[in-house]
């Protein structure tokens, strides 16, 4: 299914730059019958391209690219991967929605500390809570293959600053905090970003405590 | 007998309102951001006999008015918000035009 691996992992990570950014903890399902682009540049740590097509609101399915570049041991892992993403409990209240998401998925995955390529297998999950005016939500993405081990653990935080309205543009500060784990990164990662959508498109924007530039960009259709 | 036919035009006059009522409102659950209105909106939009459609996250309603002589049942409105992840609270079939209701909920937010 993967016969793709390095040239198609150079062609995901061009698709990924050219969005310029990344959905961390956006929704893996937006809306039934919806398409989902999104893109992450995450502080020249990671970067992750992803596109789903969800049938139903509860369920969508689609690939992605995503690569790590470690700052501790200069290690380098890139995986290509299909993924199926599942809304396992949402709650409708009358001025707030939770959910809870999993995924699991496979891919191919490439990297500097081994040659070749290698069978990677992916599971999440994702809690979210959300009103007009407050958005939190944990999330853990677990990447192995029989090379490496490693999760990235996203927690968000954002408030907004007025109640926005479907015509009208949300603005949202959030604040983040991710760890990475597989030698990847030593403690965590803290980023400000501003956040703005508006109809289908959404864009994440900051900086983490280092100074480093965290991107994100998503559009639904 | 005057009164008793004024009560009956009157009656009459009620159902034919309510049988073209002109804007269908939905009370929901869960509308709290633009992709949940994004979505509701398409699949209300895929019924041939929607005309047009409005979403109020501030008012948590979802407004749709339909082609002359045409209708989409409450439970075609309920299955149709349900399909697309969220709970219906309440329908209620109105009078008024879909762009009053467009302008009284622009007026509410201001």
């Amino acid at each position: 299914m993967f016969p793709m691996i390095r040239a198609p992992l150079g062609a995901s990570a061009a698709f990924a730059l050219i969005c310029a950014s990344a959905a961390a903890d956006a929704k893996p399902i937006a809306f039934a019958n919806g398409t989902t682009i999104m893109a992450e540049y995450g502080a020249g740590t990671m970067m992750e391209g992803q596109s789903f097509y969800a049938p139903t609101y509860w369920l969508s399915t689609g690939g992605g690219y995503v690569r790590f570049d470690s700052e501790l041991k200069g290690v380098n892992r890139e995986i290509a991967y299909l993924r199926v993403n599942y809304l396992a409990k949402r709650w409708n209240l009358p001025s707030a929605q939770a959910n809870v998401f999993v995924w699991g998925g496979l891919g191919s995955a490439a990297g500097n500390t081994f040659e070749g390529t290698r069978l990677a297998r992916n599971v999440g999950a994702q809690l979210d809570y959300e009103t007009r005016r407050v958005y939190a939500s944990v999330k853990s993405d677990l990447w192995e293959s029989s090379e490496f081990s490693q999760r990235v653990d996203t927690m968000q935080l954002g408030l907004a600053p007025y109640a926005h309205d479907y015509s009208t543009l949300a603005t949202w500060f959030v604040i983040q905090a991710r760890d990475y784990t597989g030698q990847i990164r030593h403690g965590v990662e803290w980023a400000a970003l501003v956040r703005l959508f508006k109809g289908g498109a959404w864009i994440d924007a900051g900086v983490t405590a280092e100074g480093k530039p965290q991107v994100m960009a998503m559009f639904n259709f | 007998m005057k009164i008793l036919k004024t009560v009956s035009a009157m009656l009459l006059i009620g159902f034919a309102l309510a049988a073209n009522a002109a804007t269908i409102e939905m009370e929901v659950n869960g509308l709290v951001c633009a992709f949940c209105a994004q979505g509701i909106e398409k699949k209300l939009r895929a019924f041939p006999a929607t005309s047009d459609v409005v979403v109020s996250l501030e008012q948590r309603l979802v407004a749709v008015s339909t082609k002359d002589g045409q209708e989409i049942s409450d439970s075609e409105l309920r299955r149709a918000l349900t399909d697309a992840g969220y709970t219906v609270e309440d329908i209620r079939r109105e009078t008024e035009s879909i762009d009053t209701v467009r302008a009284r909920l622009k007026e509410a937010s201001h």
